[in-house]
């Protein structure tokens, strides 16, 4: 008796439990699917995002390099040149005074630059003026004068913020002490890696009067604070 | 069938982009050394002949008829500045100051200009004897030092010792000779030309990184010295290169997308243990009472 009785408990209960489980599994079971699709969704959503994201700026990158890397042209004058008086003369050449460049909204007062402790070139104590190297030529004089500026401080853009932006044949101003102006046309603009920096083309002799603005550029690397390149725009003395 | 047209046509695109990507790799890396500050070099015209008088300068792109320059009326004495001009083969005349240029020059050379290198071509010599030279300008000094060079000019005293200080840069160098560049310590000088019967001083000022030709002339009745700049750069070159931003305008990293993919991944494995219960045969389903036995 008991026994048959134990025996149909057993036999209900194995009947009816699968019964009233069932639902509760099959709903938890399509909770857990609902929710595993939203994390999934959520997840794939993050990652396109930052997939995006990173295309984007890699995108502008390039584009800010596009204008990097032209071939120096050939200034070919011709016509007469009336007199040899062309030889520029030292002495007559002021200290550069103040910088102007249209073509990128440049309007700056150039401070004095000299060498750091290590012998690296100074750059200006704030991003909103341009230095003259002082032991490099004066702006108009024989050899290759160098200006350096800012590209930016850690809060926005600096002096040579559009540097990189500058093309063939656009001109610099400089006024000097004795307000003089010194006209240049740009020849070349280039980008190099710091590691590779050509520093024997940049400050070494040239045979003309020539001037070299020298920003930084290319990608910033946040872990050590410094960019990984620099942006140096060759311009030659026109008048 | 359609596999191998696939195959085929790929072949084929393979065979058309190979050699078009090659080129464009070969321009590519062709490029930089094409576009440096080059394709250009420079080059200056003088007169140093005592007994010849004025002359115009003719430079020709080679077989162009036309002159890319002309300088007129060039004195004894007279050194031009540097004009750039584009790499090639060049051709210099001289003809008597206001000579047609139609007229046969008085003499005439032809230089090759390579790409970033500078050359003064000089008359020289008396005038019975005149001669283009082609001299090669240096364009790069020892670190810390200057360099010079000597052209003797001077007729009248036809050998000329020249010294800086106590150095001496050359001695008894004759009449249209020109020495090679010496390197010597920065610094203002008092280069001093002695001739035969004649000498004479100037203070000059030889700057680190600078390179100077210093020519003896006749000045009617004495010598004259003259200093040319041939190049001027830095007088100490900086270390390393400018640090001149802290990226306050430069584009943050990008985050990581792994963290994302993860979180995908586990999305997955949660729907697919979710699938598993809602599918899972009912005999299978956990916390079934094993069977009693009496």
């Amino acid at each position: 008796m008991t026994r048959v009785l134990a025996g149909r408990g057993r036999t209900s209960a194995r009947h009816r439990r699968p019964r009233e489980r069932r639902p509760i599994a099959r709903s938890a079971g399509t909770a857990l699917v609902v929710c595993g699709l939203l994390v999934t969704a959520v997840g794939l959503g993050g990652w396109a995002l930052v997939s995006h994201g990173s295309r984007g700026h890699a995108a502008s990158h390039g584009t800010s390099r596009d204008g990097n890397g032209f071939a120096a042209g050939a200034r070919g004058k011709v016509g007469r040149i009336s007199g040899p008086s062309k030889r520029p003369r030292r002495g007559s050449v002021g200290r550069p005074y103040w910088l102007l460049i249209p073509a990128i909204g440049v309007s700056s007062d150039v401070v004095r630059l000299g060498l750091t402790a290590a012998g690296t070139l100074q750059v200006p104590p704030t991003a909103a003026v341009a230095g003259w190297y002082t032991r490099s030529p004066r702006p108009g004089g024989v050899g290759s004068s160098i200006i350096a500026g800012h590209i930016d401080s850690k809060l926005g853009p600096g002096v040579f913020y559009r540097l990189s932006r500058m093309r063939r044949g656009e001109y610099v101003y400089v006024i000097r002490a004795n307000h003089t102006l010194a006209v240049f046309e740009v020849t070349s603009v280039r980008t190099y890696a710091k590691s590779g920096f050509p520093a024997k083309t940049v400050y070494g002799p040239v045979p003309d009067a020539e001037l070299r603005l020298i920003t930084c550029g290319g990608t910033f690397d946040f872990a050590t604070g410094s960019y990984l390149s620099n942006v140096v725009v060759y311009a030659t003395l026109i008048r | 069938m359609r596999i191998k047209k696939v195959v085929r046509r790929c072949g084929r695109l393979a065979l058309l982009l190979g050699p078009a990507s090659m080129a464009l790799g070969l321009l590519a890396y062709a490029a930089p050394a094409a576009s440096a500050s080059t394709g250009t070099g420079w080059l200056r015209l003088a007169h140093l002949s005592p007994n010849t008088p004025p002359v115009d300068v003719y430079l020709y792109s080679f077989h162009d008829p036309n002159a890319m320059i002309v300088l007129d009326h060039v004195a004894y004495g007279t050194v031009s500045g540097y004009e750039t001009v584009p790499a090639g083969e060049y051709t210099v005349a001289m003809r008597g100051a206001g000579a047609s240029p139609s007229s046969p020059p008085v003499i005439s050379t032809t230089i090759n200009v390579r790409a970033g290198d500078a050359y003064t071509v000089a008359g020289m010599g008396p005038a019975n004897g005149l001669q283009l030279q082609i001299l090669r300008d240096r364009l790069t000094t020892p670190h810390g030092k200057a360099l010079v060079r000597i052209i003797q000019a001077s007729l009248v005293q036809h050998r000329v010792t020249v010294t800086a200080g106590h150095k001496v840069l050359v001695r008894n160098l004759q009449f249209a000779k020109l020495t090679s560049y010496v390197a010597v310590r920065a610094g203002t000088w008092n280069v001093k030309a002695s001739g035969v019967s004649e000498h004479t001083s100037a203070s000059i000022d030889l700057a680190a990184g600078t390179i100077h030709t210093i020519v003896v002339l006749d000045d009617p009745g004495h010598l004259a010295l003259d200093d040319l700049t041939d190049a001027a750069g830095s007088r100490v070159i900086p270390a390393g290169a400018p640090a001149t931003g802290l990226g306050g305008t430069a584009p943050r990293p990008a985050p990581s997308s792994l963290p994302w993919l993860l979180l995908a991944a586990c999305g997955l494995l949660l729907c697919a243990a979710g699938a598993r219960w809602v599918f899972r045969p009912h005999s299978a389903l956990p916390n079934r009472r094993p069977p009693a036995v009496t």
